[in-house]
């Protein structure tokens, strides 16, 4: 349990710690700007797969509202 | 307006020995377009698209202009302006060298001038009134986002430090769909050439500041290629007696020190070439060691 | 600020170069193709259960300065199958459809399948997003969806804003949903016994004291936060922690929890009761990574709700390029979820009533694992066209302990196989 936690926390950690060194200049930025860099990048498939998943499983959300609005579950 | 645009318009073409040299003034520098074709006609055809191409971008991308998009982009206070494929093809390059120059290439950095007189006075600017300036410069301050930019307010751009080598390049783009003769393009010091001349002679130019380049006096032999040129020797400030040059760092407002004086480089196009001696003197004193990493044969005035 | 170690810029500043002079830029008029079309079918299909087909059409429209407009239409058409939580028995079971017109019968051994599942549902949605000056950006949306039985209106609008550069994003985001349920046949009332016709003349009366209302509704109040970091020129992190709330008839009308005698044969179905409200809350991390030119993504989720359920899911995609134009992206995800406290997959008979009862798999202890590849290529004019194949495989889990009789003998916890298929067409 406690490494569970330690792998959860670590994340949070570096980004709070690490801020000030952390990030590009504004002209670094031509590789993050590429589509498929972005966080959700094919958004249609993220969709359709939420909703797959929302009706076959327990969970919901997380990445963005849980949503729903399927009779679905 | 037409009185004007036949004064200002004027083009002359005279017979050289083996080849035809056109003439025009555009971009307010002379401009010299060398034909080595038999007909006159075709030759009178070739100035006739080259100096038509070259006045359209100058039309285009002035910031002289008040009836251009430019203008339009620059005053259009902080609202989206939507631009045609040409100018979208410009801002891309301009946002990619800004990039490959960790942000010294800026097209917004024209409102510097604002502040900074290079007339070869004294006189250096307040500091606060340059950090004002300096609050409108910056590429990543718009949104570039095609086909729409959007300026904030108070900032402006500039493609002064592209247009001329662009038309040189397009120019002669232009030419080679209309001929297979060897064609040479100057438009006040940036040239580009293309095809094989007769008995493989260079082309012969004559060269206003010759004291930049290792060649005769005054006379460029070019046989392929582009060359384009960036510095002006004459434009400083003397405070003092420390030399400020007319350089800008966009990242900082002030001139960047230790900059080359002027810097020549060959190319395959004069865009390219235009663009890495502008990244030169940007580089300051770094600027000679920048060049000889890029592989490119190049003149430096230090 | 010299340029690091003069790197060689050439090659990339020929490239830009080649391009501008590449294209025949006279005085041309910008197309007029404000409107980016993204579209995709889904095939679905589950062995011996559902299928279904999901085209979608999704527009954006950008109005320059960051401002943009998003519709998106989905079409979900589902036929098939669909386990209606009985258990299955060493003989035939018949019962009674939703609708109480007719039945459905299981062969004996077989897990219960109510075959009636058929639903077309229409989503639309949409979406606009705009700077509020440099640091901040808002974003509102309504979504509409509509099927046979069921309606949903929800709108939602976001803050965020950029700190460091805007290296680092703070957003948050509220998400308001009411949903409407109006089954056929009316809503079951809980714990109430499956009227079984077998001939009596009073199926129909008995039918009717099984039902309450009409419709029944429940709300959603959806909150994230979320946080943003770009780590360095190629690697960008998310961290979002959400919470939902939500209240109302939460119950599946459909589903049933069989009663067992001491042998395990089911002596009645009762209609399952779940709590009127629930609240889910969940932790996402996602990081992507661009190597050469590669790129990887990695997410986790951990999440928990007061049903007493709580699942971890890990999805893994690595884009792999394979020249200028394509790429082929294998995905991996795995899913684990503990049940639900009142999840019970049968209830033995004279056992006193739990508060709650659901023998719904999908509350269960189970998880699920997706492999896939998807193959995109880029065409002219900035199309792409990509396809996507994905298994999809969902076990349960036996948590109760010792079985009666011929449960034993019979599959209780039978896996789920889905195939996924999707093509893509962006224009």
């Amino acid at each position: 349990m406690e490494l569970k936690l330690t792998v959860c926390f670590l994340p949070v950690v570096l980004l709070l710690s690490g801020c000030s060194s952390l990030g590009v200049e504004p002209w670094e930025r031509s590789t993050l700007a590429k589509p498929e860099m972005q966080l959700i990048s094919d958004p249609v498939s993220s969709g359709l797969d939420d909703h797959i998943y929302f009706s076959k499983e327990g969970s919901s959300g997380g990445r963005g509202f849980a949503g729903g609005g399927c009779g679905c579950n | 307006m037409i009185e004007g645009r036949e004064i200002d318009h004027l083009v002359n073409l005279k017979a050289e020995e083996g080849y035809w040299l056109g003439s025009f003034e555009a971009m307010a520098s002379p401009c010299e377009i060398f034909m080595e074709v038999e007909d006159q006609n075709l030759a009178a055809r070739l100035l006739d698209i080259a100096s038509v191409e070259a006045w359209r971008i100058e039309s285009k991308f002035s910031r002289y202009r008040s009836d251009n998009i430019v203008h339009q982009i620059n005053n259009s206070k902080g609202r989206p302006v939507k631009v045609d494929d040409e100018v979208a093809h410009l801002l891309d390059f301009a946002q990619q060298c800004w990039m490959l120059s960790e942000g010294m290439f800026d097209i917004t950095s024209g409102v510097l001038r604002r502040v900074w007189h290079f007339d070869g006075g004294s006189r250096l600017p307040e500091k606060q009134d340059v950090d004002q300036v300096l609050s409108h410069v910056g590429w990543h301050k718009l949104t570039w986002s095609r086909p729409y930019l959007t300026l904030p307010d108070g900032m402006e751009i500039d493609f002064g430090g592209l247009g001329k080598e662009y038309a040189v390049d397009r120019s002669l783009l232009l030419l080679q769909k209309e001929t297979h003769g060897a064609v040479l393009i100057n438009y006040g010091g940036d040239i580009n050439a293309k095809g094989q001349r007769k008995g493989g002679k260079p082309w012969s130019i004559g060269i206003e500041n010759p004291g930049q380049l290792n060649t005769p006096m005054g006379v460029l032999k070019v046989n392929q290629g582009a060359l384009a040129t960036s510095g002006d020797a004459r434009r400083f400030i003397l405070n003092n007696g420390r030399r400020y040059g007319h350089i800008l760092n966009p990242k900082t407002g002030w001139p960047v020190e230790g900059a080359l004086r002027s810097v020549t480089v060959a190319g395959s196009t004069c865009t390219e070439a235009g663009l890495l001696a502008t990244l030169a003197l940007l580089q300051g004193e770094e600027g000679e060691a920048f060049l000889k990493n890029q592989d490119v044969t190049f003149w430096v005035t230090p | 600020m010299q340029l690091k170690k003069h790197k060689k810029i050439k090659h990339a500043l020929t490239a830009a170069t080649c391009t501008l002079l590449g294209v025949d830029a006279t005085d041309s008029i910008a197309e007029e193709g404000d409107w980016a079309f993204d579209s995709a079918v889904l095939y679905y299909s589950e062995v011996d259960r559902v299928d279904a087909v999901e085209p979608v059409i999704s527009a954006t429209r950008d109005f320059g300065d960051e401002k943009l407009l998003n519709i998106k239409l989905v079409f979900d058409v589902l036929t098939g199958a669909s386990a209606n939580g009985a258990t299955p028995s060493d003989q035939p079971q018949t019962f009674t459809r939703p609708s109480g017109k007719g039945a459905y019968t299981s062969s004996a051994e077989e897990t219960p399948l109510d075959d009636t599942f058929k639903d077309t549902r229409i989503a639309l949605s949409s979406q606009w997003e705009q700077p509020i000056n440099r640091d901040y950006k808002t974003g509102f949306g309504v979504n509409f969806s509509t099927e046979y039985d069921y309606t949903s209106f929800s709108a939602n609008g976001n803050l965020s804003r950029d700190f460091n550069k805007s290296n680092t994003t703070l957003s948050a985001g509220l998400s308001l949903a009411y949903d409407t349920i109006s089954p056929e046949g009316d809503i079951p009332i809980a714990f109430s016994s499956m009227a079984i016709d077998s001939g009596q003349d009073d199926f129909r009366t008995e039918f009717n004291a099984t039902r309450g209302d009409g419709e029944d509704t429940k709300d959603t109040v959806d909150l994230v936060f979320g946080l943003t970091q770009v780590v360095d020129k190629n690697t960008v992190m998310q961290l979002s922690y959400s919470f939902s709330d939500v209240n109302g008839y939460l119950t599946d009308p459909f589903k049933i929890v069989s009663v067992v005698d001491n042998n395990g044969r089911p002596v009645d179905y009762l209609y399952e009761k779940r709590p009127d409200s629930r609240n889910k809350q969940s932790l996402f991390w996602q990081a992507k990574h661009h190597f050469k030119s590669d790129v990887v993504d990695f997410s986790y989720r951990y999440f928990w709700d007061d049903w007493g359920i709580t699942s971890h899911t890990v999805d893994l995609r690595y884009r792999w390029k394979l020249g200028r134009k394509s790429y082929l992206e294998p995905h991996i995800r795995y899913y684990d979820q503990s049940e639900a406290d009142f999840y019970h997959r049968f209830l033995n008979e004279g056992d006193s009533l739990p508060d709650h009862a659901s023998a719904d798999y999908r509350l269960g202890d189970l998880n699920g694992i997706t492999v896939g590849v998807k193959y995109g290529v880029a065409l002219a004019n900035e199309q792409e066209l990509s396809l996507r194949l994905e298994y999809y495989l969902q076990s349960n889990d036996n948590t109760e302990g010792a079985l009666p009789g011929i449960l034993n003998d019979v599959d209780l916890y039978p896996d789920v196989e889905a195939i996924i298929f999707q093509l893509s067409y962006n224009f």
